[in-house]
């Protein structure tokens, strides 16, 4: 893990980025939200990935390929929970200003 | 927390751009990877024992092919590629060396180089092997023919060593080990070469024995050529020491006693058993043609030339295979000078007298046997001889003073007579000649030194 890092560190920070760029936009975005049982889909999709992962059972360059999708995903994930928390408190913020105003 | 759970199912737009980044990340670092995995599953493995070595990378599994030398080895190797960082899975393909069952290794000398073949037992040892070929051998050319296997003997690298220390006295031929068992054959470089790798495998390391030797010297070449135009007998090849040499270059001077004797002899061992005791009878004979070549390679002797005249050809090619010792062939391919032109008794007397002034008949000290460095001499008397077929000679024995005087005179009678005897055998009428003996009662030198004694001690030719 520590080498996969160490050497993918750059495509990590760029999945960290896109992730705070969607996280940020997510608070205001007009877009329908997925649905939960899709939600639930992604999530079995995702554990099943992982676990995949784990046990080396994808052989050869698409297991490695498999690994740095779901390697991508944990900055992205953390990048979108950053970035829709800071939105989130902006957003607040401004809407305590105006209600003051 | 529950709005950071609610924006979430906002989150998937971005998943879009993140699986483009995903698919640029994967185009553009799987090879780096590889590459970078590979490069330090070799670093790791350098410390170990391997032979046909061949790591291939898949995403982040290693396939390792490799022949270890050892169960052990096999699996250190494994361990140590999947230790390497980034490595996820080692596809394990290694596989132990054959083992050889006879462990053969040879090597093999022939005109322009030397082939080592066989199995050796690791590539360390394969290399040190050819390393210490081509030290041994500078300017020979190495083909290196060995293949890897297990089941070397213990020690079998000094006795490896050991032999090829040995290929440079080898002309050529082959070294063998088979187990324990070591195999030698073919040619010696030099004389005494055979005898050299002997001694050298009395150091092979304990357990190896010598199953067979067979490693042959070049043949053991003694020469004599007696040249009657330059008036030389050129002695050359091997004699096998230093008191030899001494004896068969005396021989020769006292044998051929008109030539000179030239003497490019050089010691060296490894000569047959015996050998003065065939090469001494061997010149003997020499001496006795008008021109010859005597040619000893091994126990093989051939004479050829020119007798003087038949009974002396005769007496040479059957009294030559009787002189020399058992074991020992000759090959005596003798012709007869054509005689020479009969010439009046008075010529005759000169040519004796001529003769005689050059060397003296020997005989045995205080005996009348003839000595046998006299025969080719008494030959050239023949010779003459038998060029005034009409001439009555007298053969005249004298002694010096010394002594009694009737012992002397017997003494004299008797040599005289044994000359008489040697001419009678070569063919000559018997009523040519009388034997005469005078004891000392003719000196031509004083007795009363060594010298003068010696010049009185005589047989002398008196054409009557």
């Amino acid at each position: 893990m520590a080498f996969l890092i160490a050497f993918h560190w750059s495509w990590l920070v760029g999945a960290f980025v896109i992730g705070l760029g969607m996280g940020w936009v997510a608070v205001v975005h007009r877009a329908r939200g997925v649905s939960r049982p899709v939600t639930l889909l992604l999530s079995v999709l995702a554990g099943v990935l992982v676990a995949a992962a784990v046990a080396c059972l994808i052989p050869g360059r698409a297991g490695y390929w498999v690994e740095l999708l779901l390697l991508l995903f944990l900055p992205y994930l953390a990048g979108c929970a950053i970035g829709t928390w800071l939105r989130t408190l902006v957003v607040r913020r401004s809407m305590r200003m105006n209600s003051a105003a | 927390m529950r709005g950071l759970f609610r924006w979430s199912g906002k989150w998937w737009p971005g998943v879009i751009p993140l699986v483009v980044l995903w698919g640029f990340a994967a185009w553009t670092s799987t090879l780096p990877l590889e590459n970078d995995l590979a490069s330090r599953s070799s670093a790791a493995l350098r410390g170990s024992v391997l032979d046909k070595t061949s790591i291939t990378v898949d995403g982040r599994d290693v396939y390792l092919r490799a022949n270890a030398f050892s169960e052990a080895g096999r699996r250190d190797a494994v361990a140590a590629v999947d230790a390497v960082a980034g490595v996820r899975l080692v596809n394990d393909e290694t596989r132990l060396v054959p083992e050889a069952k006879p462990f053969v290794w040879s090597a093999e000398r022939d005109v322009v180089r030397l082939t080592l073949s066989g199995d050796a037992p690791l590539p360390a040892l394969k290399g040190k092997l050819v390393e210490a070929t081509r030290a041994a051998l500078p300017g020979v050319e190495v083909a290196d023919q060995m293949v890897l296997a297990r089941g070397a003997p213990s020690r079998f690298e000094d006795a490896a060593l050991l032999l090829i220390g040995q290929l440079g006295k080898l002309k050529d031929g082959k070294f063998a080990i088979s187990d324990s068992d070591v195999a030698l054959s073919g040619m010696a470089r030099e004389l005494g070469g055979r005898e050299s790798i002997t001694a050298a495998l009395s150091k092979l390391p304990e357990g190896f024995k010598v199953a067979s030797n067979e490693v042959k010297a070049p043949p053991y070449i003694f020469q004599a050529y007696k040249d009657p135009v330059a008036v030389t007998v050129t002695l050359s090849g091997n004699v096998p020491d230093e008191n030899i040499h001494a004896v068969v270059v005396g021989s020769s001077s006292r044998k051929f006693f008109n030539e000179k004797v030239v003497d490019n002899l050089k010691n060296s061992i490894g000569a047959p058993t015996n050998f003065v005791n065939a090469v001494v009878p061997a010149l003997g004979a020499l001496s006795r043609l008008s021109t010859g070549t005597l040619v000893v390679s091994d126990r093989d002797i051939k004479l050829s030339g020119d007798a003087l005249y038949d009974a002396a050809a005769a007496q040479i090619r059957s009294g030559l295979a009787k002189d020399v010792p058992q074991g020992w062939q000759v090959k005596a391919d003798i012709t007869v000078k054509p005689a020479a032109a009969p010439v009046d008794p008075t010529v005759c007397q000169q040519l004796f007298s001529e003769l005689l002034g050059k060397a003296r008949i020997r005989f045995e000290t205080g005996r009348s046997d003839l000595d046998r460095d006299s025969t080719g001499f008494l030959d050239r008397l023949v010779e003459i001889a038998m060029r005034c077929p009409s001439a009555i000679v007298e053969i005249a024995g004298h002694t010096d003073a010394e002594g009694e005087e009737g012992a002397n005179q017997t003494l004299s009678e008797k040599r005289a007579q044994a000359v008489v005897d040697y001419l009678v055998k070569a063919g000559l009428p018997a009523d040519r000649f009388t034997a005469v003996g005078y004891g000392s009662s003719q000196p031509v030198a004083s007795n009363d030194t060594g010298e003068g004694r010696t010049q009185n001690r005589r047989i002398d030719f008196v054409v009557r």
